[in-house]
């Protein structure tokens, strides 16, 4: 399937996705201390194995650095 | 790790020491080299984890915030310049002009000048309420207030409103709760335990170990849905419980240039891990120097919360079961009488400070609050004759035999 992600046109082989799939295909620096949002919206930490991707979605993964919220 | 002692030391598990030091380094440094341009780009759009511009983020002091997110149980801490500093970023993030804040005149002298003076040309009202007046503070909440702001033990007025009952009236209304929590820290008093949105903390006093160094800290309990709020609702869209801390770090705090330096957050790291202890002896301390003062003729008044005669006596064993920190005030017959009282002392010292290991004097009327007129120091609850005493960690024996000194020149 086809996502931009941070920014980038990226394809994966798989053809269905979650977010927490995401994560790790990606292997995202500092899990723990990231903040997802999909298309411009923030998605909660608890729903990350169920959040499911969409051909073409737009996936961020942001810091803010410093005593972030984990 | 429940004890707090054992998380204050052990806490915070930060990247591997390069040569495995158990005291990490100070990185007293500006900038930090990446890789290539990409790296830095993706650095630059909050797309890395990654420490750019020390005005920003910096490892010494981003380890300060950690060891004290993991004892506060926050969701997220930013460590800045100093405790006024955590004040104006925490107002400037929630509030802007034509909004208004819920507070009382009963706070430190520079916070009411911050609110009346510095903000208030800019747009920002503060509207002045008896924290412990639950209907005076539900009527001065309206849909323009941002925030409402008190101090856990107003000073030097040794006042304790019944916070449960502030945040609970504030939550009532939509609008979170800022607590100053300098002269508890969250040794003796939990802010998240008992529903405080934020808490800001002059890490200066108990917390720097002694008067080494300046600092405050903006804590985020995480509690508050910043949806809620109209200046931060864009930001809970995109970072969800995170709005707060996202605003403060990628706006206001980076804007306003109040960071801490490097080697003051190492500094006050270091004092972390004394601070129940040194806390400890100067509760135990300030609770017999108030019982001594109190048996004492030629005092007036004494007013500190630990005291079975304070009227916040029991509401204090409830909030704060560990003791109400080292902080007392009594009154003798007026300013000349202070003045001489204070310049027969040899062992406590004469300083504008508060929660040194040195046990301080002060007449705030004469210092702090000198820039506000009598009806306005009335107002604050601010005697002409009333002294402000920070009790250290000394023999409190030796502190008696010098105030022994002050009343003998009475």
């Amino acid at each position: 399937m086809q996502l931009v992600v941070n920014g980038k046109n990226e394809s994966f082989s798989a053809t269905r996705l979650t977010v927490a799939e995401l994560l790790q295909l990606t292997g995202v620096e500092s899990p723990e201390m990231v903040s997802v949002q999909l298309n411009e919206e923030f998605v909660d930490r608890a729903q990350y194995p169920s959040t499911s991707l969409k051909e073409n979605d737009a996936v961020d993964f942001l810091y803010f650095m410093g005593g972030g919220a984990q | 790790m429940k004890g707090f002692a054992t998380r204050a030391i052990h806490g915070a598990q930060l990247k591997p020491e390069a040569h495995g030091s158990l005291r990490p380094p100070v990185y007293d440094n500006v900038a930090f080299e990446f890789a290539d341009s990409n790296q830095i780009q993706l650095a630059f759009e909050g797309r890395k984890p990654a420490h750019a511009y020390s005005r920003i983020t910096n490892p010494t002091v981003e380890e300060l915030e950690q060891r004290v997110r993991i004892l506060a149980g926050a969701q997220g801490v930013v460590a800045v310049s100093s405790g006024m500093a955590a004040i104006s970023n925490i107002i400037l993030t929630l509030a802007e002009a034509g909004t208004n804040i819920v507070t009382t005149r009963w706070i430190f002298g520079n916070t009411f000048s911050l609110f009346e003076h510095t903000l208030k040309p800019w747009g920002l009202e503060s509207r002045y309420v008896e924290m412990t007046d639950e209907k005076a503070l539900a009527a001065a909440i309206d849909n323009k207030t941002r925030a409402v702001f008190l101090e856990v033990i107003t000073n030097p007025q040794m006042q304790v409103a019944d916070i449960d009952r502030v945040v609970a009236i504030a939550h009532e209304h939509g609008v979170p709760v800022v607590l100053d929590g300098t002269v508890t820290t969250p040794y003796l008093f939990n802010s998240r335990a008992h529903g405080v949105d934020i808490e800001a903390i002059s890490s200066t006093k108990y917390i720097s170990g002694g008067a080494t160094s300046m600092g405050g800290l903006i804590l985020d309990n995480g509690l508050f849905d910043w949806r809620q709020n109209s200046k931060l609702a864009p930001y809970a869209k995109k970072f969800g419980p995170g709005a707060l801390l996202a605003a403060l770090r990628r706006e206001v705090y980076r804007n306003a240039g109040a960071c801490q330096s490097p080697h003051n957050a190492f500094l006050q790291t270091l004092g972390l891990e004394t601070l129940s202890l040194r806390i400890d002896k100067s509760t135990a301390n300030a609770l017999a120097l108030a019982q001594w003062l109190e048996a004492q003729p030629k005092i007036r008044v004494v007013n500190y919360p630990g005291l079975k005669s304070s009227p916040y006596y029991e509401r204090s064993q409830r909030l704060f079961p560990r003791g109400v920190g080292g902080i007392l005030t009594f009154e003798l017959a007026s300013r000349a009488e202070c003045f001489a009282f204070q310049d027969a002392l040899q062992l406590v010292r004469r300083a504008t400070n508060i929660n040194d290991n040195k046990t301080l004097i002060l007449h705030p009327a004469s210092t702090i609050f000198c820039e506000f007129d009598e009806n306005e120091k009335a107002a604050m609850g601010v005697s002409d004759a009333m002294l402000r005493m920070s009790v250290g960690i000394e023999d409190v024996e030796d502190l008696i035999e010098d105030l022994e000194r002050g009343l003998a020149a009475l």
